[in-house]
């Protein structure tokens, strides 16, 4: 009993360590440069290394020597399409989490992809919040196997478990506020606004301005929970606009 | 109308005609020719009795039969003209009227002037007459029911192909991947038939495909920029965010992008299902996804606190899934935008329809124009105005029916699963 824990907290720790220690590698397949900028700028700001590389035949030689932590795929590249990349290396077996990118909304498209071996589908326009947070769930996933304690601050957050606690007190969180700050904490220290939050916790399917608002009174709960188990709150909000969780 | 129904009440109406008249024509013909005949025994009977006074110089001995007797009459007239008439006469025995021909003329025997008149019954005409007639419609009739029989038989196997072929165009969707084929027969004007069909539903499967690309394709070229667009203003927010005139700016843009985005994906889903682009062959728990989506919704139904009324029965039905979710998304989310806060929203489902009614914060809309893309009230101003179009095309595509109601000041949207009231 005492061992399988000591084992689990091993591991925990192990992959505290491992990411924090580690740099995650991220490919970005894109062919559009301005968006390419953009996301490499975005991800290059949470830590990650990136490459990038906007066509297919660049892709392929990429993928045919390097591994990856997270890959992120555009589905029309210059030269070919990036469900044959997709195909290439599932072939090859590769063991990269791939998110595809993709202007088609269409469901067989989102179907076929995720058959062939993707983990994510994103439509565009994305909000890079939102990616980021996609490629971060990806990477627990398929590197940690989910068994991951991330620490932002003094937030540790379990993922499997699917808590958080802050000053080791476990917070007392609802289902959305605990994706709420769990989105908030890997975009640390970047603006988010209200739509992507919404969009995050409700699907796209909510184009309701009363939503808005009511993610204010999540914030304002969250905020209430942190200051009674004894920490600092460290969410700003931005204007009435947006949010942005601060950590040094 | 039958084809061969349409052909058989012309063919059998004109050929009853023609027998008809042609029967008449032939009766006519006949009994003329038959009575001439007959005119023809009164005038040698004449000539008999004629060259008998002219040996003789006496009237002969009258042999009088049933059906042909001669009256003598002596007369003062000077001059009787040959004069061929008919008349009926009553026949007590047989109790009906005969007809008889009669040929009277003026003979002089010594200085006595005669007026004789030779009788013929027509009753063996007639009955000649009668029985050829018999024989004719006999024949007509045999040959009409024929003709009738015949017809029948070889056109409704002439038409096999044609049947077949229009089963094969009854099932046929332009949405599925394999073309029409129709195969050839042995009759040519069936086989033009097939083959223009076959020519036109390939045209429209190449149309459809190049317009599903094209629709496709376009969405990708404009969600591009857009994705550009919003990622520059969310990088432009990381920079401008502590001037609040910069932030409010560029959130303005964000907004744009998000509707953009919305209003573009809204015209896109109308496009495809004005295409026909779905299969409604998915058993769809209607009642389960109801529950579903409630509980999706749960925190903006506590958060304007509606309260929920269900009456919700077991239903399956045999619908499309994604299409399923998002007519239920569309009315459910519109009934949470638009009832007042503390309002109520009733769900009902039977195997027949769902309603979904709720609180209305003022009057009636306007049911003519209220499933019309881009119609907004005044008091929506957010929404891109394309919610209930697209809930009204995908009953439509399905074979349901919607229909608005204003009922004690609730809005009511009822859908029928059956098409007949």
């Amino acid at each position: 009993m005492i061992s399988l824990f000591v084992s689990e907290f091993l591991q925990n720790y192990c992959a505290i360590l491992y990411a924090k220690c580690v740099t995650l590698k991220i490919l970005i397949i894109e062919d559009e440069q301005a968006l390419l900028q953009s996301i490499l700028a975005f991800l290059t700001a949470s830590g990650y290394v990136c490459e990038s590389v906007s066509d297919y035949a660049g892709a392929l030689e990429k993928l045919e020597v390097y591994n990856y932590d997270c890959i992120v795929l555009d589905i029309m590249l210059p030269g070919g399409s990036g469900l044959q990349l997709l195909k290439y290396m599932k072939e090859n077996k590769s063991q990269d989490g791939v998110i595809i990118l993709s202007a088609k909304d269409s469901l067989e498209d989102k179907i076929k992809g995720l058959e062939l071996g993707a983990d994510d589908y994103l439509t565009k326009p994305f909000h890079l919040a939102e990616l980021s947070v996609r490629i971060a769930s990806i990477i627990r996933r398929k590197k940690f196997s989910g068994q991951v304690v991330l620490q932002f601050g003094e937030f540790q957050i379990d993922t499997a478990g699917q808590s958080i606690s802050v000053s080791s007190k476990i917070l007392d969180l609802t289902q959305k506020e605990y994706q709420l700050l769990l989105f908030l904490c890997i975009n640390k220290n970047k603006v988010i606004t209200k739509n992507a939050i919404a969009e995050h916790l409700w699907g796209d399917d909510m184009d309701m301005a009363s939503n808005l608002d009511f993610i204010y009174v999540h914030i304002k709960n969250l905020r209430k929970k942190i200051v009674a188990a004894g920490a600092e709150d460290p969410i700003k909000s931005l204007y009435g606009v947006g949010y942005k969780l601060e950590i040094p | 109308m039958r084809l061969f129904t349409k052909y058989n009440r012309v063919n059998i109406g004109v050929s009853i005609f023609v027998f008809i008249a042609g029967s008449v024509g032939f009766y006519l013909v006949l009994h003329y020719v038959l009575i001439k005949q007959l005119d023809e025994t009164l005038r040698s009977e004449k000539q008999e009795i004629v060259e008998y006074v002219a040996v003789h110089h006496q009237l002969p001995d009258i042999q009088n039969t049933k059906h042909q007797w001669i009256t003598v009459q002596p007369t003062a007239q000077s001059f009787i003209a040959d004069l061929i008439s008919s008349y009926s006469i009553y026949k007590a025995k047989e109790e009906e009227y005969e007809s008889v021909r009669q040929l009277r003329f003026g003979i002089t025997v010594g200085n006595t002037k005669y007026a004789i008149a030779v009788n013929k019954s027509e009753v063996e005409t007639e009955d000649i007459l009668q029985l050829i007639i018999l024989v004719t419609m006999g024949m007509i009739a045999l040959i009409l029911l024929l003709n009738y029989s015949i017809n029948r038989m070889i056109i409704n196997r002439l038409w096999q192909p044609f049947h077949q072929s229009v089963t094969a165009i009854k099932n046929f969707t332009v949405s599925d991947m394999n073309f029409l084929v129709l195969p050839q027969v042995d009759i040519d004007e069936f086989n033009l038939l097939n083959e223009s069909f076959n020519k036109m539903a390939q045209n429209i499967g190449t149309e459809y495909h190049a317009l599903k690309t094209f629709t496709e394709n376009a969405s990708h070229e404009m969600q591009t920029p857009l994705a550009v667009i919003r990622s520059k203003t969310e990088m432009l927010l990381q920079q401008t965010e502590w001037n609040e005139e910069a932030v409010r700016n560029v959130l303005g843009i964000e907004e744009s992008i998000q509707k953009l985005s919305r209003l573009h994906q809204a015209l896109l889903l109308l496009t495809k299902i004005g295409n026909v682009y779905y299969d409604f062959n998915e058993t769809v728990q209607f009642n389960e996804l109801i529950e579903q989506k409630l509980l999706e919704k749960a925190d903006l139904l506590q958060a304007k606190e509606l309260s929920v009324v269900k009456n919700i029965a077991a239903v399956d039905l045999l619908f499309h899934n994604y299409l399923a979710e998002i007519l239920l998304n569309n009315l459910l989310g519109n009934a949470i935008k638009y009832t007042p806060g503390g309002g109520t929203i009733s769900l009902e489902l039977t195997p027949e329809g769902f309603t979904i009614s709720n609180t209305a914060a003022s009057g009636a809309l306007d049911d003519e124009k209220i499933f019309q893309r881009f119609y907004k009230t005044e008091q929506e101003q957010e929404g891109i105005g394309l919610g209930l179009a697209i809930v009204y095309e995908i009953v439509k595509v399905s074979g349901f029916r919607i229909q608005y109601f204003f009922e004690e000041q609730q809005h009511l949207f009822r859908i029928y699963f059956n098409q007949e009231k």
